[in-house]
């Protein structure tokens, strides 16, 4: 393979698209472990439900991108609506390993089950850009990839807005800062708890519907993400946003330049090293998480 | 010894499945007695240390992978291969366990996990070694003395030996101080620190003798399999570990046992598809943890305990 500036930057522009997919899983996994302290085994599941909602939204809406991105980041938020009515608000405080087991056994209900129901056989979605794309020199992009990092970038934009700005996004920061303090002042935990896992579940069905025209649909598909998510809210410090987005943006990058020059081995397992890199010198990750700011 | 009659049952039952003569009945109990080792071993780290660990299923990976190649590479016996692979898992456990023990439990968690994610890449893809998907085929039946463990009936008295041996030990392990001092970390421990004891050697033993435990029932099992590919690492394998710890009630040694008996049989008995499966264990999982949250042993636990409350008023 000849080294080309055109070659690295192909390769980057790839890896920016996979880092923000990774983020929009990431964020949402490090907010509801910051307002939950629980972890969501089951955020895969979201991913898959988001890409299979968006592959059965686009033959109904005529192949149009908008409207069947809507319907799935809708139905991906109702299904966090239920996780957290039905299954996550029944847990306390410090009931991790719990949480954990919950959530894996609803992973376990909603992947096998999606299998059972639609076998496990990958589907092509198509939409209305079809693989048309645009060529700037010598790189080609096409539409769904220059539409979902843009759709990705939005998003983030969004949400960015939304916890700096409002009393919603304000409520879930003063729970996961320090949570009897934003108790004292009669913030009420369950609505937060449930407006981050809405939030979060939302932003990953995002995720799954952007990346449906981009790669194969199946029920499979969440698990191969998630784990790696796993470690990026590690890296990043648990709970912490910002520190989770930088992580997946960089994983995003590391993984498209190593899959460029080395075996495929070294992208798979570059997360998972890192990760206990990291550990092994910031037990609790990068950037650790926001206490109290003194002065 | 008050729990002997209870063993003396156990091992009754156990020994019945090759009375009844069918290969298939006797392969589904055999699967059974290993998963309730394996069980037993991570009931062992979660059950009475408090640990959530996903790392056995690496240990089991890697007990399963070093006794073939020690049979196929450097042609060793069968007892050499679990020897390897005890070593091996005893070694592994304490090179990562030092440093993953200090971190929070919630980082412990996503740690070994990723750990036994490392162990399945790495059986997929050093194709040199363990040649990748094709995994490594044609493992011959373990001899011991010029008699071979060539039916399933006999292969099965193999695993019955070594599931009495290993979960003879767990049991008189989990009886000991050890066990007790475990226990007590688990329930406080800053309150055992005070009292002059220091979690981290513990909690190290304990993650180590399950990683072994664990590792030579995979050793064992792959010879009953007489194939070991990176399937062997699938998720689905920790899934089921997890599941029998949950519902016979994590920290309870004979609710393990009987749930690992049950939970593997009952579903091979009624022959469902392994997607339907894996969805009733899923919700078995999520009911148990939702209304029975110390599994079945806990649940008992708590009615003889409110029958004596009751007795007392």
């Amino acid at each position: 393979m000849q080294l080309t500036a055109t070659y690295l930057l192909q390769l980057t522009v790839n890896g920016l698209m996979l880092g923000l997919l990774y983020a929009l899983i990431a964020v949402g996994l490090a907010l509801i472990f910051g307002v939950l302290e629980i972890i969501n085994f089951a955020h895969g599941e979201f991913l898959m439900l988001g890409a299979f909602a968006m592959a059965f939204a686009l033959p109904a809406f005529g192949l149009l991108y908008g409207p069947a991105l809507a319907v799935s980041v809708a139905a991906t938020a109702i299904a966090g609506l239920v996780l957290y009515e039905l299954f996550l608000a029944k847990l306390g405080q410090g009931e991790f390993e719990r949480s954990i087991l919950i959530t894996m056994g609803i992973s376990m209900i909603l992947l096998y089950g999606m299998q059972y129901l639609f076998t496990a056989t990958p589907r092509m979605v198509d939409t209305s850009f079809g693989f048309a794309g645009v060529t700037i020199g010598a790189i080609r992009v096409t539409w769904s990839r220059i539409i979902g990092g843009a759709v990705a970038v939005a998003a983030f934009a969004l949400l960015y807005a939304v916890l700096i700005l409002t009393q919603f996004g304000r409520a879930m920061r003063a729970i996961a800062q320090n949570r009897d303090a934003a108790l004292m002042v009669g913030i009420r935990p369950r609505t937060v708890a449930r407006n981050a896992v809405m939030l979060a579940t939302a932003l990953c069905g995002l995720a799954g519907a952007v990346l449906a025209p981009i790669q194969l649909v199946q029920p499979a598909m969440g698990q191969a993400m998630i784990f790696k998510a796993f470690a990026l809210v590690i890296i990043g410090g648990l709970g912490n946003m910002a520190g989770a987005f930088a992580a997946a943006l960089a994983l995003g990058m590391i993984e498209s330049w190593i899959g460029g020059f080395f075996d495929i081995i070294w992208q798979e397992a570059a997360v998972f090293t890192l990760m206990i890199a990291v550990v092994l010198v910031k037990p609790d990750g990068l950037f650790q998480r926001g206490g109290m700011r003194v002065g | 010894m008050r729990q002997l009659p209870l063993a003396a049952a156990a091992l009754a039952l156990a020994a019945l499945p090759p009375a009844f003569g069918s290969n298939y009945l006797t392969g589904v109990a055999l699967s059974g007695v290993v998963f309730t080792v394996a069980a037993a071993a991570l009931n062992l780290v979660y059950g009475y240390a408090g640990l959530l660990s996903f790392a056995q299923l690496g240990f089991w990976g890697i007990g399963g992978y070093c006794s073939a190649l020690t049979v196929t590479r450097l042609g060793g016996s069968f007892w050499a291969g679990l020897l390897v692979a005890a070593l091996v898992n005893a070694a592994v456990a304490l090179a990562i366990g030092l440093p993953i023990l200090r971190t929070r439990r919630h980082a412990f968690v996503i740690i070994t996990l990723s750990f036994a994610l490392l162990c399945a890449l790495v059986a997929r893809d050093w194709v040199s070694l363990t040649r990748g998907p094709l995994g490594i085929p044609g493992l011959p039946a373990p001899r011991l003395f010029g008699f071979g463990f060539t039916t399933a009936t006999r292969f099965y008295y193999l695993v019955l030996a070594y599931a009495v041996l290993a979960l003879g030990f767990l049991y008189a392990l989990g009886g000991s101080r050890i066990g007790d001092t475990l226990r007590a970390i688990k329930q406080n421990e800053p309150l055992a620190q005070s009292q002059g004891v220091s979690p981290l050697p513990y909690k190290l033993a304990a993650f180590a003798l399950s990683a072994v435990v664990t590792g030579v029932a995979g050793a064992i099992y792959v010879f009953y399999l007489k194939v070991v590919d990176p399937l062997f690492l699938d998720f689905y394998y920790m899934q089921t570990f997890l599941i029998v710890v949950i519902i016979g009630g994590a920290g309870s040694f004979w609710g393990v046992v009987l749930a690992g008996m049950v939970m593997v049989a009952l579903p091979e008995a009624l022959r469902f598809s392994n997607d339907l499966r894996m969805v009733i264990y899923g919700a078995i999982l999520v009911v148990a943890m939702l209304a029975l949250p110390r599994g079945a042993a806990g649940w008992f636990a708590d009615r003889r305990l409110a029958a004596l409350r009751a007795a007392l008023e």
